[in-house]
C-alpha cells in the first residue's frame, strides 16, 4: 500500500518554527510507526518515543535509519503512566494522541 | 486526558514545553488530483467527540495553572494515496477503528476515479492544530 502522510512535511515545519530543538531531550507520546519521530530526531534532538501498540513499536524500530539510531529510543508505553524520573525532558510532544 | 497532561508535566523540566499536535475537530475532505487539476469529492463522516474532550482537557490544565498557552497555529495535513486500492484499504482500517461507514463516499470516489483521465492521486486532507504550552511548575 502506498500511503504518504504529510509529504509536504508541514508538521515538522510547524514544530521547528515553534521551538529551538537542537540538543533537547524529547518525549514523544503516541509515536505510532515512528513517522514523526524520525523527523523530530532530524532536528538534532534525543528522543524517547512511546506508544501502547507493541506492533507499531516493532515497526518503528525496524524503520529507524542507522544515522539517527543513537539518538532515538522506542518504548511500549502509555501517557497514563510515564515511567520516567521527574524533570527528565525539555520537550514533550503529544503526537495525535491527546 | 487531563491525567495524561499531568503525567507529562511531571516529567517536564520547569519551564519546559509541551506540544499538543492533533487534527482540528473538523471532518476530513477527500479529493482527487489528476491531469485536470484537483477535484473535491466529499467529506468523511467521523466521530469528533474525542477531539472535543481533548480541547476540554487542555482548557482544564490551563485553568489549574499547570501550563501557560503560548502559541496556537493551524495548518493542513494531507494523506496521499496513489491507487483506489490504497484508498479502499485505508478507509477499511479507518472504519474498523470504530468510525461510521463511508460507503457513500467510497462510491463517489470510485466513480470520479473512473471518470478522470491520466495519472491520479487520492488526497485526504485535514487541518491540524499545534499548540505550545509552557510548563509553569516551579
Amino acid at each position: 500500500m502506498t500511503l504518504r502522510i504529510d509529504p509536504e512535511r508541514n508538521e515538522v515545519h510547524a514544530l521547528k518554527g515553534m521551538a529551538d530543538w537542537r540538543g533537547k531531550r524529547v518525549l514523544e507520546i503516541g509515536c505510532g510507526n515512528g513517522r514523526l519521530t524520525r523527523r523530530i530526531a532530524n532536528l538534532g534532538t534525543q528522543v524517547i518515543a512511546i506508544d501502547p501498540d507493541r506492533k507499531l513499536i516493532t515497526t518503528a524500530r525496524k524503520e529507524l535509519p542507522a544515522r539517527i539510531s543513537e539518538r532515538v529510543r522506542f518504548r511500549v508505553g502509555s501517557a497514563q503512566e510515564l515511567k520516567y524520573p521527574k524533570e527528565t525532558f525539555d520537550i514533550v510532544v503529544f503526537a495525535w494522541s491527546l | 486526558m487531563v491525567h495524561a497532561l499531568r503525567e507529562a508535566q511531571g516529567v517536564l523540566q520547569p519551564d519546559g514545553i509541551l506540544f499538543d499536535l492533533r487534527p482540528e475537530p473538523v471532518h476530513r475532505r477527500v479529493g482527487i488530483l489528476s491531469d485536470a487539476g484537483y477535484q473535491e469529492i466529499g467529506v468523511m463522516r467521523e466521530d469528533l467527540t474525542d477531539d472535543y474532550f481533548a480541547n476540554r482537557a487542555v482548557k482544564q490544565v490551563l485553568r489549574e495553572g499547570l501550563f501557560r498557552s503560548e502559541k496556537h497555529i493551524e495548518f493542513n495535513c494531507n494523506r496521499v494515496m496513489d491507487t483506489l486500492n490504497d484508498f479502499r484499504t485505508w478507509l477499511l482500517d479507518f472504519v474498523d477503528r470504530g468510525n461510521p461507514s463511508q460507503d457513500s463516499l467510497l462510491e463517489r470516489v470510485e466513480h470520479a476515479h473512473l471518470t478522470l483521465r491520466g495519472r491520479k492521486k487520492i488526497i485526504v486532507s485535514a487541518p491540524l492544530m499545534l499548540r505550545r504550552l509552557r510548563n509553569l511548575a516551579r
